[in-house]
């Protein structure tokens, strides 16, 4: 599992993404650990098969106690499936997740760990002296999703919006914006349902600062990107296969 | 515990519900051919004076057969959610192990060990738990048998009993020929039961 510090100030959040023994046929995935003093949150943690490299690795900057917080963006198995492990390997955490899902997720065993359901209009992890905020993205793709924002690293991880599929072991970040549209499109038009859906999202997504947007498959856009990325993604039809 | 083993287990405590399933449908099959033995022997009045108590016998092994396999029901239930339970925390216990490799150079891979310890004694613990209930079921299963048996050799009486019943001979012949077909069906079905059980007994002390 590789490592990538995108932002390191008073706290720190890491990309763990490209995991050279992940089994071929199951999607590449970005997660993401935001770690403050006494505190860890992991970010869409991923599925069973990431588990053990997944923990494995977090153990080089947390240890197990301090790892208190889970968030997954929506239900699917990429992002999740793992909760049932995560369930008997920490049985103090919370997990925060659309209250939408919360009878859905608990197929994948929750006993120990506290499930923190987030209404529909969003809400807060406060991570420490972190405040995170969770920015609805429902129906982009699934049908109750959240972006996570935090103001001060000025990142939002925006879980599948911005995702790409593309070869295993490619780079973490954009480098050619106008190259990388096609790794997105197909993806984007497909899975996201909704244009409406986009719209208000888009329309939400500007008025915050970003420096960083951090997918959940594919690669990180930075500082102009992000603004392409909207630009790109309004012009965009979705919905395609009805 | 390995992945044979709980497919194993899982398939047994599946094969045990549906077996009881059908426990259930005979014994409401007894239950019906009581009432209609109770009407027959009621139309033939004199004649099949000594079938009327027997039916009121038949009727009672009956509810008695459904109230113990509506107890062991439950019991194949949590049966089942403790295969879970112990399928879950086995393969946390495995993953945690695998972590526990993977982890050797990072900085906190120690403060791995109370959750590993954690998921061995959960595990520990569920299997504690799944041997009593499989020990508890298969009282339960022996239990079964008795109404099951006695039923039969009510049948056997009853077979007497309805030779002195004149034109209704055959009715009521009919009747204890259900009885013990059903009785018999009943000490098959929770015979297989028992084998289910015993497998997983087997397939733990391997
Ligand atoms: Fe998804
Ligand atoms: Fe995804």
């Amino acid at each position: 599992m590789q490592m990538t510090k995108i932002y390191e100030g008073a706290y720190q959040w890491i990309m763990f993404a490209r995991d050279p023994n992940k089994p071929e046929k199951i999607i590449d995935t970005n997660q993401y650990v935001v770690r403050t003093g006494k505190r860890c949150l992991l970010l869409d943690p991923g599925g069973v098969e990431l588990f053990a490299p997944m923990l494995a690795a977090v153990l080089h900057h947390a240890p197990v106690e301090e790892i208190t917080d889970l968030f997954a963006s929506h239900q699917d198995p990429d992002i999740i499936s793992s909760l049932g492990l995560w369930d008997q390997a920490l049985p103090h955490a919370k997990l925060h997740a659309p209250e939408l899902w919360e009878g859905f997720l608990r197929h994948f065993g929750c006993e120990t760990i506290e499930y923190v359901g987030i209404p529909d209009n969003g809400g807060v992890i406060q991570l420490d002296s972190v405040e995170l905020k969770l920015i609805p993205a429902h129906y982009l793709h699934s049908s109750a999703n959240f972006n996570v924002y935090d103001p001060e690293a000025k990142i939002l991880m925006s879980g599948d919006i911005g995702a790409a599929l593309e070869e295993s072991g490619t780079p973490m970040f954009v480098d050619d914006f106008d190259a990388h549209v096609e790794k997105m499109r197909f993806f984007h038009q497909r899975w996201m349902p909704s244009n409406q859906a986009k719209r208000v999202w888009i329309e939400r997504v500007r008025e915050l600062d970003i420096d960083i947007m951090a997918p959940q498959h594919g690669r990180i856009f930075k500082g102009d990107d992000v603004k392409k990325f909207l630009d790109w993604f309004e012009a965009l039809q979705v919905g395609i296969a009805v | 515990m390995n992945n044979s083993q709980t497919k194993s287990q899982f398939v047994a405590v599946a094969s045990i519900a549906a077996e009881l399933s059908a426990v259930m449908d005979v014994a409401k099959e007894i239950s019906l051919a009581a009432a209609n033995a109770k009407a027959i022997a009621f139309r033939a009045g004199e004649k099949a004076k000594g079938f009327q108590p027997i039916t009121d016998f038949i009727n009672e092994l009956a509810k008695e057969t459904i109230e113990l396999v509506n107890d062991i029901n439950e019991h194949a239930l949590l049966l089942y959610q403790l295969t879970v339970n112990e399928y879950r925390t086995a393969s946390a216990y495995n993953k945690l192990q695998e972590v526990n490799t993977l982890a050797v150079e990072a900085r906190y891979s120690e403060t791995l060990h109370p959750s590993l310890q954690h998921a061995s004694e959960q595990n520990l613990e569920c299997r504690k738990h799944f041997n009593q209930h499989v020990s508890l079921l298969l009282d339960q299963l022996g239990e079964v048998m008795h109404p099951a048996r006695a039923a039969r050799v009510i049948a056997a009486n009853s077979r007497i009993e309805a030779s002195q019943a004149g034109e209704y001979l055959q009715s009521l012949q009919a009747v204890a020929e259900s009885v013990d077909h059903a009785a018999q069906i009943i000490h098959e079905k929770v015979q297989k039961c028992r084998s289910a059980l015993n497998v997983i007994n087997l397939s733990e002390a391997a």
